[in-house]
């Protein structure tokens, strides 16, 4: 390998780990749900998608700097958020996991079919910002529109950190993620935080929902699933219920996602992360910042 | 006429992929491998008939066995974890043997045919039913009949003590493991019949449809899988029975006439379901009263 060949690999591995962030986010509110309700929301990456198609609803009525574009998707995916509880979990006995997981396939699939019905199957363009800039640094050249993503998911990471360790509500949320019995005794309402923690994933998947759409430059029904599957795959290789692993794992997985697809082709860029994935599985269970008996 | 008949076989493809995934849930283990396990069972049969030209039986046989034998394989490792770690492992593993069969090339010539799989084009000229005369009723009356042995086989499983040992350990793992039920046999046995039935359903799907790819055995077919059990309840093998014929007869094939919106309410509907029955179409419940209703005095205490 020469080393023009080292430099766009470099590059390449560079633009992925820019667009982890995406991931990450979407890993992160995987986790979140998971941790508070035991429960896993299949629905969420479809959601996340759906809030930005609702924020180019918005946009398309309201004449508004692009910049709210990201602020709408954060809004609709909060109210994307609060309905999903309410369809389906809210109703559904708790006891019975299978049941509210096959709810979630359904609004995965309900989402989805409202986009292809509204937008009549065809991608639409997703206004990126500051895709004219490129920061020049020697050989390399960072595009301004992942790194705007980039910063944006890094300034959303602190600021979910932020709200789960130093407010109430966040004490409540770790409350009851570990024990739901003792934090209702303690006078936490779960199903307060529950609908609330749903509404916070929400609007962290819409941001990322957007943060896909301006990185990508369309948006598509087609990304639902293969941003579940991604998002699922950090929540593991990350750890469950581990927020900092989220993190780093969403951008390792971005990152390593560009460099098979630039050494091993597009058509089997996924079944190395799937293999990275079983091996995780397989020989640390419990994430990358498991401690070694970490395993049940 | 030809229309119901291929919906008939489209019905008892789906409730073979129904039980794969029945035998797995029964053991309280969400597995969404059983569209890799499928499509396993796809292309070995496939392969078999056309490049090794084998009658149908065997190569079915062996597309069974080369299933049943990746589950079991692919068990040992997955089942150590649980919950939504087992479920994220069976979806890498499902899309792993999709993208596997995506890049997987074995073609031999044949007078002026290409024939095997062909990568992202698939697998065409699975030509094993008209070839050798098979009528689509002679297609229809194989298909029902697997399904109804492979029923049977499940049902007769589900009321002797092995039923009894899978639901036990779906119930509650560490209660079981304390009567001296090892769990991970149990689990990887049970993931090792579904891989199996699975691989008969996957290989006859590729006979009746003639070619396949690998976009048909993706996430969205493994989600139909556990769909069908969890619908129709867990209590009975008939109740996977009802939801293929629910999901594909009426939710896919009979809102047809709604044209776009039933996409639409494709989602909704199984939303629906869920919270009015969420213990399944046909629960424990409604299976007594049923019994009661035609069998009256009959019924055993516990049953």
């Amino acid at each position: 390998m020469d080393l023009l060949d080292l430099i766009d690999a470099v590059q390449s591995v560079a633009d992925g780990v820019l667009f982890g962030a995406t991931y990450a986010l979407l890993g992160i509110g995987f986790t979140l749900i998971f941790g508070v309700m035991h429960k896993i929301n299949l629905s969420y990456a479809a959601a996340s998608v759906g809030a930005a198609y609702a924020s180019l609803l918005v946009m398309s009525v309201v004449q508004a700097p692009a910049v709210l574009v990201f602020v709408a998707a954060a809004v609709a995916g909060g109210v994307i958020g609060g309905l999903v509880y309410l369809v389906g979990f809210k109703f559904i006995p708790l006891a019975n996991p299978l049941a509210t997981l096959m709810s979630t396939v359904g609004l995965l699939l309900l989402i989805d079919e409202i986009i292809v019905h509204t937008t009549a199957g065809v991608p639409l363009n997703y206004p990126a910002l500051f895709s004219d800039v490129i920061i020049e640094v020697g050989p390399f050249g960072l595009r301004g529109d992942l790194m705007f993503v980039f910063a944006l998911g890094c300034a959303c990471m602190t600021l979910l950190l932020l709200l789960l360790y130093r407010t109430r509500l966040g004490l409540a949320t770790r409350a009851v993620s570990q024990q739901p019995t003792a934090s209702l005794l303690c006078g936490i309402s779960t199903t307060r935080v529950n609908v609330l923690t749903f509404v916070i994933t929400g609007v962290v998947g819409g941001i990322a929902g957007a943060m896909t759409g301006a990185a990508i430059g369309m948006l598509s029904p087609l990304l639902s699933l293969p941003l579940t599957v991604k998002g699922l795959i950090v929540t593991v290789i990350g750890g469950l219920g581990s927020i900092p692993g989220a993190i780093i794992a969403g951008l390792i997985v971005g990152g390593l996602e560009n460099a098979f697809q630039f050494f091993r082709g597009v058509s089997e860029r996924d079944l190395y992360i799937m293999l990275l994935l079983f091996a995780f599985l397989v020989f640390r269970p419990g994430g990358i910042f498991a401690k070694s008996s970490g395993r049940d | 006429m030809d229309f119901y008949l291929g919906l008939i076989q489209i019905i008892g493809v789906h409730t073979l992929l129904g039980l794969s995934a029945y035998c797995v849930l029964l053991t309280g283990q969400v597995s969404l491998a059983q569209a890799g396990f499928f499509a396993v069972g796809a292309y070995v049969a496939g392969m078999l008939t056309v490049l090794a030209q084998w009658p149908l039986i065997p190569a079915l046989a062996v597309a069974a066995l080369v299933s049943g034998a990746v589950a079991c394989a692919v068990g040992f490792p997955a089942l150590r974890v649980k919950g939504l770690m087992l479920v994220v492992a069976t979806v890498a593993f499902g899309e792993a043997v999709r993208l596997f069969f995506f890049n997987f090339t074995y073609q031999i010539q044949a007078g002026t045919l290409h024939l095997g799989p062909h990568g992202a084009e698939g697998f065409r000229q699975i030509r094993y039913f008209p070839e050798n005369g098979w009528s689509t009723l002679d297609v229809v009356l194989f298909i029902w009949t697997v399904v109804a042995l492979v029923m049977a086989g499940l049902w007769w499983l589900d009321h002797s003590r092995v039923g009894a040992v899978l639901r036990a350990v779906g119930e509650d793992e560490l209660a079981a493991q304390s009567v001296g039920i090892n769990i991970t046999a149990v689990k990887v046995s049970a993931m090792t019949v579904g891989g199996f039935i699975a691989g008969i359903g996957g290989g006859i799907f590729a006979h009746y449809t003639t070619h396949i790819e690998h976009a048909q055995f993706g996430v969205v077919l493994a989600t139909f899988a556990i769909a069908y059990p969890i619908l129709g309840g867990l209590s009975n093998v008939f109740g996977t029975l009802l939801a293929a014929v629910f999901i594909q007869g009426f939710l896919i094939e009979g809102l047809r006439f709604m044209g776009d919106w039933r996409n639409l309410l494709f989602g909704g509907l199984i939303v629906l379901a869920m919270n009015v029955r969420p213990r399944g179409l046909l629960d424990a419940g409604t299976t007594r009263a049923l019994r009661r209703l035609f069998a009256p005095g009959k019924e055993r205490s516990g049953a």
